[in-house]
């Protein structure tokens, strides 16, 4: 636990000292602040699911950027190989980089609670449709740090890692929108795997089981990746 | 092969093993989870999971195994309210898809699809069509959605479920069964719309095929000699104000010979059927009240469900059938030979029979010199037998209800499960056992009161202070980090 609480402190510092993390805060809130205007202009709903549904989206475009530093940089400074002789397990190190961005994505949520506030102010919002959405948009966010973190395990170079990333991501994506031109029996085998459909009913207001499930075992299987990915770099 | 590519390949064919091996595990419990699904509904109206009755009935459709089609057209694009509207009906189709093995649902965009549009003759946006073998039901716009209020007090309210159920009912049915209201004596209104109505219950009662028409022994010029009708399934007495001819509750006693069913609900002070007598029901003086109320109402006693069909998904939900000054309905003591009375609601152990005193200065409390002691029944369930002497053949079922308020168009809307009580009670008589579940509320959108001044404002705000703040923070951090 020390090492985690260690080498997250180490990394909230290097975004926070740096000028990413504030460039990425901003220019989530800048999107944040317009998915939420464009709904709130086009439903005329005291609702978020058009802003959270879109951020989810946005998600998979901005995380695998805020992740891809993590080992490829670690891996181009040459830093990588001090870190895994230092007295620290692998999980740790996996789980304190995948812990500090998933904070930063919090941050980033954070500074997104304006929004049910003029909701708030200016109607009468269903909280509980809220509170499920942003556990929805929770759970996005860390398996897609888990993603990300992975793909940043494959490479040293940041660009391909970030790419790579997006590429690994993206398939969770378009299977819930190609669902419709697949013949029946393959659209429901792939179903299940969309994340579109999983975080569907964090929109709704409603905890099932499944989805929560499909988020936990998303992020638990990528940083499983990530500790395999990094260990093989003992015995290749 | 030097030994170190044998460690390589063979630490690397472990890794590769475990690795495959973990994420089959996480499939396999992923599809356990997923056929063991627990959903928690944590939305205000509790609107995005099916209601009971839904379910209930897609349950009796997947039973049936004949396929079910559900086709909803999109709403106009553009068009106010569009959004709602889409997104309303996509919601309920994927519940419905999630519910059911049998019925597969699709939602389709009107302006892409001309062409299933076409095939099945759909001509307008947003309509549902409902299909199984070769029958079919429409729905459109206004079975849909319910407008209220003009201006800024606008409301749309989604009745979809409602509507998709109503038509799964008459797809499932083979003809419409009729349920006859007594008229003639002051009884509620069957198409009264005021609070002391009856037009809603006749809505919910026709959304499960059920018609509701009025029986007026004395007006009926078809008849040569007054009588029950031959469809009648059947028939409700409700509050009347005066006495029923001793003729007219003899037809109703034949009717329930034959193995009728028959619905009574009074009222304190209104007139008490005789043949409730005859059935071994008494109605004492008073009105029932409680210690435990429905605030703000000092009349308003909340009734406890006693175990029985009709009661048992609502007490399950714990869902509150509203009543106000109910009179009290109680079983003869002895109990009538060849009647099984059962309660249906009661009121608590501190509940009691009011019969004036202390009421009439505003306290209610109970007085043991004057009231009744609780708890007190408010409604009552007999099933007749051979041995009561009153039926010739199989059994009759008898409701009796001391709140006609109870199911009128007032407290039908305005109590959680008066509803579902009121039509679990025709169910129940009628015999659909299979059905008693609870009716589904319709959902509303929730608007926002914003003027232009204030989207000028709300823009400005989500826009640029959160962004702006963030750049600032790290313009400072950035500008004392080169200070340093």
């Amino acid at each position: 636990m020390r090492a985690i609480w260690t080498l997250w402190k180490k990394e909230m510092r290097i975004y926070f000292v740096s000028p990413l993390a504030y460039v990425f805060l901003s220019a989530f809130l800048f999107l944040a602040g317009l998915f939420f205007y464009l709904g709130v202009t086009l439903t005329g709903e005291a609702s978020l699911r058009v802003l959270l549904g879109n951020l989810a989206i946005t998600q998979l475009f901005v995380l695998p950027m805020l992740t891809m530093r993590h080992f490829a940089e670690e891996r181009r400074l040459g830093t990588l190989e001090l870190l895994m002789t230092a007295p620290v397990s692998l999980g740790a190190i996996v789980l304190g980089k995948w812990l500090a961005s998933l904070t930063l994505c919090l941050l980033m949520f954070l500074g997104t609670l304006v929004f049910p506030a003029v909701l708030a102010y200016y109607g009468d919002p269903d909280w509980g449709v809220v509170f499920t959405s942003y556990l929805g948009l929770v759970g996005v966010a860390a398996a897609f740090c888990a993603a990300g973190l992975f793909a940043s395990s494959l490479t040293d170079d940041q660009v391909a890692a970030g790419l790579v990333g997006i590429v690994l991501l993206l398939p969770f994506w378009l299977v819930g929108r190609a669902e419709a031109l697949l013949p029946e029996e393959w659209a429901d085998t792939v179903r299940p795997l969309s994340v579109l459909v999983h975080l569907d009913s964090f929109n709704r207001g409603v905890l099932d089981s499944a989805d929560i499930f499909y988020f936990v075992a998303f992020t638990a299987v990528f940083l499983f990746l990530t500790f395999r990915s990094l260990e093989s770099r003992r015995w290749r | 092969m030097n030994r170190n590519l044998q460690r390589r390949l063979a630490v690397g064919s472990n890794a590769t093993a475990v690795t495959v091996l973990v994420v089959a595990a996480v499939v396999v419990v992923y599809l356990l989870v997923d056929r063991f699904r627990i959903r928690l509904d944590l939305s205000a109206d509790q609107g995005s999971v099916l209601a009971a009755d839904t379910v209930n009935k897609l349950g009796l459709l997947d039973r049936d195994g004949q396929p079910v089609t559900v086709t909803a057209f999109s709403a106009q694009r553009g068009k106010k309210e569009s959004y709602f509207k889409d997104r309303q009906l996509q919601d309920l189709l994927e519940e419905m898809d999630y519910n059911s093995a049998i019925v597969e649902t699709r939602f389709i965009d009107f302006d892409k699809e001309r062409l299933t549009a076409e095939k099945l003759g759909v001509t307008d946006y947003g309509t549902v069509v409902v299909q199984r073998g070769d029958r079919r039901v429409d729905l459109q716009d206004r079975d849909l959605f319910r407008r209220s209020g003009k201006g800024d007090d606008r409301k749309i309210e989604f009745l979809g479920e409602a509507g998709i159920n109503r038509a799964f009912s008459q797809l499932m049915s083979d003809s419409r069964r009729v349920v006859y209201a007594l008229v003639g004596h002051g009884e509620l209104d069957v198409e009264g719309h005021d609070p002391n109505g009856l037009s809603e219950l006749a809505a919910a009662l026709d959304q499960e095929n059920y018609d509701l028409k009025k029986l007026d022994f004395v007006r009926d010029r078809d008849q040569v000699a007054p009588r029950v009708p031959d469809d009648a399934a059947a028939i409700l007495i409700a509050r009347p104000r005066v006495a029923i001819p001793a003729l007219e509750e003899d037809l109703i006693l034949g009717y329930l010979a034959t193995g009728g069913s028959v619905l009574v609900a009074v009222e304190p002070g209104s007139y008490v059927p005789s043949l409730l007598g005859r059935l071994g029901v008494v109605v004492p003086d008073g009105i029932v009240l409680d210690k435990l109320l429905v605030f703000p109402y000092p009349d308003r006693p909340v009734p406890r469900y006693k175990s029985h069909p009709i009661t048992k998904d609502l007490s399950d939900e714990m869902l509150v059938t509203v009543v106000s000054r109910a009179a009290p309905v109680q079983a003869s003591v002895p109990p009538k030979e060849g009647v099984r009375a059962s309660t249906l609601l009661e009121t608590s152990r501190d509940g009691w029979i009011d019969r004036g005193g202390a009421l009439d200065s505003g306290a209610a409390r109970f007085e043991a010199d004057i009231d009744g002691a609780g708890p007190a029944a408010m409604a009552l369930a007999l099933e007749l037998g051979p041995e009561s002497g009153l039926v010739k053949r199989g059994g009759a079922r008898v409701v009796v209800l001391g709140d006609a308020d109870a199911i009128a168009n007032g407290l039908l809307a305005e109590g959680p499960g008066n509803a579902s009580f009121a039509i679990n009670t025709f169910r129940w008589l009628l015999g659909d056992e299979g059905r008693l579940s609870v009716v589904g509320r319709p959902s509303m959108v929730r608007r926002l009161a914003l003027s232009a001044e204030d989207l000028g404002k709300v823009r400005w705000l989500v826009l640029s202070i959160g962004p702006l703040l963030a750049v600032l923070l790290g313009a400072g951090v950035w500008s004392s980090r080169r200070g340093q």
